[in-house]
C-alpha cells in the first residue's frame, strides 16, 4: 500500500479561511484543528499528535506583525524553532513541524498546503518509532 | 462571504462602568469602532465578495448612527485618543470609517424602509439639524410619531455650513434625505418654533407629548474689542463666516467671486478655517488674523484642527496669529483697512479675557471681512419660551437635557453648548431616552451616568507606522471638490489590520458576530496549583494577568475587564493552572487525534 502521511493541522481563525463556505465543508482538509490564535497551540499539542500517529504537524498563523492577539503567532514560531532541535534528538525530523505565516480569508489554500506538506513527507517515510 | 449577526450572544454588552477602547470612550455616542475596525479588517481581498460585507458593516453603523456616512468624512474624534498616537500613528478609523461610506451612501437609496409600528405618543422635535435628526430617528425606531420643526427649507442645519471639498454633497443628502425616508419622520419646513406663529405651548396643544428642542445657533457673534463692538461691522464687504459659508452652500456665490481682492477672515476656530479655505477656492487673497498663539499645546494656542491649518497654509492663505481686530476703516460704504493690536493673552481664570498691547498694532488692507469668532442663539425667543433661568442661562439639568422649568421639554444640540456634529448627535440621544422614560413614567435618572474607563495600549513587538493620507497637491485643489483620497480595499483591511484592539472582547465581540468563536471563554486560575512564578503577567499583552501577594501566598489572578482570553497565559502557564473555560479546542483536538488513533490502528 502507497504511504499516504497523516497531517494534523492547526490553523488561525483570524487569518485563514474566516470566508469560506462552512455549509458545505468542501474541501477542508481531514484532522483540522482551526484555533482561534495560533499561539494557543501548546508544544504537547504538537507532542500529542505525534503520539496519536501523526507524521507531520502543519500550523498556519497570521502575517508577521498581524496577530489580532498582538504576538501569538511569534510565540508560535519560537516555540515550532525550539520544538524542532528537541525532536530532532528524539530522531523526528525538523521537517515534521512546519509553520506558515500568512493570510487567506477564502481557506482555499489550507488543502493545497497540506498536500504539499504530505508529498514532503512521504519522502521521509513514516515516523520512527522506538 | 461570512454573516456578521448583531443579536444575542454576538450583542455588545454595555455596562454603567465599563473598560472600553480609549477611541470609543472619547466618541460622544460610543460607537462600536473595535467591533467594526475588526470586521474590516476580516474582509475578502475579493472586491465583489467584500462588498457584501462592507454594507453588513455599513448597516450595524447605521443601525447606532444614521449619520455614519457624513461622521466619515468630517469627524474622527476618536483618533484624538487612539492609543497608537504615541506609537506611530492613530489608526485612521474616518477614512475607515469613509471607506464603507463609499459604498454605503449609495446603498442607502435603495435600502428598505424600516419597519415601525408607531403606537406611542406624538414627540415634537424643533429643529432639523444632526441633534434633532439623530433625535427623530431614535424615537421613531422607538415607536413613537415625531414632527420635525424645521425653520428652513431644508435638513441639516449647520451640517451644510461643511464646506464640499470636505464633505460630497451627495454624501449628505443621501444621509439626510433615507433618514426620513426609513424612519417615516414627518417634517415641517419653514417652520420656525419660537417667536413666531408656532410656540412651545402651540405645539403642546396640537398634541406633542414632549419636545426636543435644538434649534442650534443662527446667530453670529459680532467682533468686540475692549468688551465693546468694533465699529464698521456695518460696512459693505463685511460678513460673518456662518451667513458666507451658508451662501456659498445655498450656491448664491458664483465662482471667482473674490478672484483678486483681499480677504481677512477673523477667527482661529475650523469653522474660521472653512470660511478661508472657501474664501481662496473663489479666488481671494486670503489671511487669517485669530487671537490665539500658533502653539497649538500652549494655553492660548489656536483651536483649529491640526489638518485644517496644515491646509490652509498649503493653500497659500497667509496666518497672522495673536492679533485681535481694534479698528475697521472704511472708504466711503466700503471696507478698506483693518487695524490689529497683538494680543497678549487670551484666557484667564474668568475664560475668554483677552489682553491687548495697544502699542503693537499692524494695518492690515481688506477689501472683504469674514468674521467668524463664534455664534450664539437666539436669546431672546429662549427667553419668551421661558426656558432661561434668572441669570439668563439655560435651565436644563446636563444629564437628561430636560428643561428645568418645562418638564415636556428637552434642549441639546449647539443650542445647549456649541460642539462638534458627533456632540449635538449625543444630545439628540440623550434626549430620546429621557424623552421615552419621561413619557413611560420611569426614573429619569437612574443608571444614565456612565463611567468608562479607557484601556492601555496592548504590548507587542512592533508597532507599525500609519499609512499616508493622499491630499490632492494645493495648486490643483483650488475647487470644491474632494482634496483627500480614500482608502481602496486593500488599504482598508492593510490600516483595519493596524487596529490594537486595546478593549475589552466584550465591547467588541466582532468574533462571534461572524462565528469565528460560539462564545467569548473565560480564562481560570486553580489556586492549588498556582505557583505565583508571575511567568503569565509576563506574557499577558493586555495587563489582565496579574500577580497578587494573598495571606499567605502570592498568586495569579486574571483581571476579566481587560482579558481577551488569547490563551497565552495558559500556554504559558508551566503548572498547568490556568485553563480557558469554555473552549472548544481541546474537545477539538481529542476528536482529531481519537480519529487518526483509530485509523491508524484499523
Amino acid at each position: 500500500m502507497e504511504y499516504n502521511p497523516n497531517i494534523v493541522c492547526f490553523s488561525c481563525k483570524f487569518g485563514w479561511g474566516y470566508v469560506g463556505d462552512k455549509q458545505s465543508g468542501n474541501g477542508s482538509p481531514e484532522n483540522w484543528v482551526p484555533v482561534v490564535c495560533s499561539g494557543k497551540v501548546e508544544s504537547t499539542h504538537i507532542l500529542e499528535a505525534f503520539k496519536a500517529g501523526a507524521d507531520g504537524v502543519l500550523i498556519l498563523a497570521c502575517q508577521e506583525g498581524h496577530c489580532h492577539y498582538q504576538d501569538g503567532n511569534f510565540q508560535t514560531g519560537k516555540k515550532v524553532y525550539l520544538l524542532q532541535k528537541v525532536l530532532e534528538t528524539f530522531g523526528i525530523e525538523h521537517e515534521r513541524v512546519r509553520m506558515e505565516m500568512a493570510r487567506n480569508p477564502e481557506g482555499d489554500k489550507i488543502v493545497q498546503l497540506v498536500k504539499d506538506m504530505k508529498q514532503d513527507i512521504s519522502k521521509l517515510g513514516p515516523v520512527r518509532r522506538f | 462571504m461570512w454573516t456578521t449577526m448583531a443579536k444575542g450572544s454576538a450583542a455588545v454588552e454595555a455596562a454603567v462602568k465599563q473598560f472600553l477602547p480609549p477611541c470609543q470612550v472619547q466618541c460622544p455616542i460610543n460607537e462600536d469602532i473595535q467591533r467594526t475596525n475588526v470586521l474590516i479588517s476580516m474582509l475578502p481581498d475579493d472586491p465583489e465578495m467584500a462588498a457584501n460585507g462592507i454594507i453588513q458593516i455599513g448597516d450595524y453603523l447605521y443601525n447606532r448612527n444614521p449619520f455614519f456616512t457624513v461622521c466619515g468624512y468630517v469627524c474622527g474624534l476618536c483618533e484624538l485618543e487612539c492609543n497608537y498616537q504615541s506609537k506611530g500613528g492613530a489608526i485612521k478609523r474616518r477614512l475607515l470609517k469613509r471607506f464603507i461610506a463609499d459604498s454605503y451612501t449609495y446603498h442607502l437609496d435603495k435600502k428598505d424602509e424600516f419597519d415601525l409600528i408607531k403606537h406611542k405618543e406624538n414627540v415634537a422635535v424643533v429643529g432639523g439639524g444632526p441633534g434633532g435628526l439623530m433625535a427623530a430617528y431614535d424615537l421613531s425606531k422607538r415607536g413613537y410619531r415625531v414632527t420635525i420643526f424645521e425653520a428652513s427649507d431644508r435638513l441639516g442645519g449647520a451640517l451644510w455650513l461643511i464646506p464640499r471639498y470636505r464633505l460630497p454633497e451627495k454624501v449628505l443628502t443621501s444621509a439626510l434625505d433615507n433618514l426620513t425616508r426609513l424612519t417615516g419622520v414627518d417634517v415641517r419646513f419653514n417652520s420656525p418654533v419660537g417667536n413666531g406663529r408656532l410656540t412651545l405651548d402651540k405645539l403642546r396643544n396640537e398634541g406633542y407629548s414632549a419636545v426636543f428642542m435644538a434649534k442650534g445657533t443662527p446667530t453670529p457673534r459680532t467682533l468686540t474689542f475692549g468688551g465693546e463692538d468694533v465699529k464698521g461691522q456695518d460696512l459693505s464687504g463685511v460678513m460673518y463666516g456662518h451667513t458666507f459659508l451658508y451662501e456659498v452652500s445655498h450656491g448664491n456665490i458664483r465662482p471667482n467671486y473674490f478672484r483678486g481682492k483681499k480677504v481677512v477672515v477673523i477667527g482661529g476656530g475650523n469653522v474660521a478655517f472653512d470660511a478661508a479655505r472657501t474664501a481662496r477656492r473663489l479666488g481671494g487673497e486670503t489671511t487669517i488674523v485669530c487671537l490665539e498663539c500658533e502653539d497649538k499645546k500652549s494655553k492660548d494656542g489656536i483651536p483649529a484642527d491640526f489638518e485644517e491649518i496644515r491646509g490652509a497654509w498649503e493653500e497659500g492663505i497667509r496666518i497672522i496669529y495673536s492679533r485681535g481686530v481694534s479698528t475697521i476703516h472704511g472708504e466711503g460704504e466700503r471696507v478698506r483697512k483693518i487695524e490689529c493690536p497683538k494680543c497678549t493673552s487670551v484666557f484667564d481664570a474668568t475664560g475668554f479675557n483677552p489682553q491687548f498691547d495697544v502699542s503693537d498694532r499692524i494695518p492690515l488692507d481688506a477689501e472683504v471681512l469674514i468674521v467668524t469668532v463664534g455664534q450664539g442663539p437666539d436669546r431672546m425667543a429662549l427667553h419668551q419660551d421661558n426656558l432661561l433661568d434668572e441669570r439668563g442661562r439655560l435651565a436644563i439639568d446636563p444629564l437628561t437635557l430636560q428643561s428645568l422649568n418645562r418638564e415636556w421639554v428637552f434642549i441639546g444640540g449647539d443650542l445647549r453648548r456649541i460642539g462638534f456634529m458627533v456632540d449635538a448627535m449625543r444630545d439628540g440621544l440623550v434626549a430620546a431616552e429621557s424623552i421615552e422614560r419621561y413619557l413611560r413614567g420611569l426614573d429619569i435618572k437612574e443608571g444614565r451616568k456612565r463611567d468608562y474607563e479607557p484601556q492601555d495600549i496592548p504590548l507587542r513587538r512592533h508597532y507599525m507606522t500609519e499609512p499616508e493620507v493622499l491630499w490632492i497637491p494645493p495648486e490643483k485643489r483650488m475647487h470644491f471638490q474632494l482634496f483627500e483620497r480614500g482608502f481602496s480595499l486593500a488599504e482598508a483591511i492593510e490600516e483595519a489590520k493596524r487596529c490594537l484592539t486595546c478593549g475589552p472582547c466584550v465591547s467588541c465581540k466582532a468574533c462571534v458576530s461572524i462565528g469565528i468563536q460560539d462564545a467569548l471563554s473565560a480564562v481560570e486560575v486553580n489556586p492549588d496549583r498556582c505557583s505565583g512564578c508571575g511567568i503569565c503577567t509576563s506574557i499577558c499583552y493586555y495587563g489582565a494577568a496579574q500577580s497578587r501577594q494573598d495571606e499567605d501566598k502570592r498568586r495569579s489572578v486574571t483581571d476579566m475587564f481587560k482579558c481577551k482570553s488569547c490563551g497565552m497565559c495558559v500556554v504559558a502557564c508551566p503548572s498547568g493552572a490556568r485553563k480557558l473555560v469554555g473552549d472548544p479546542m481541546h474537545a477539538r483536538i481529542e476528536d482529531v487525534y481519537a480519529n487518526l488513533s483509530a485509523t491508524i490502528g484499523g
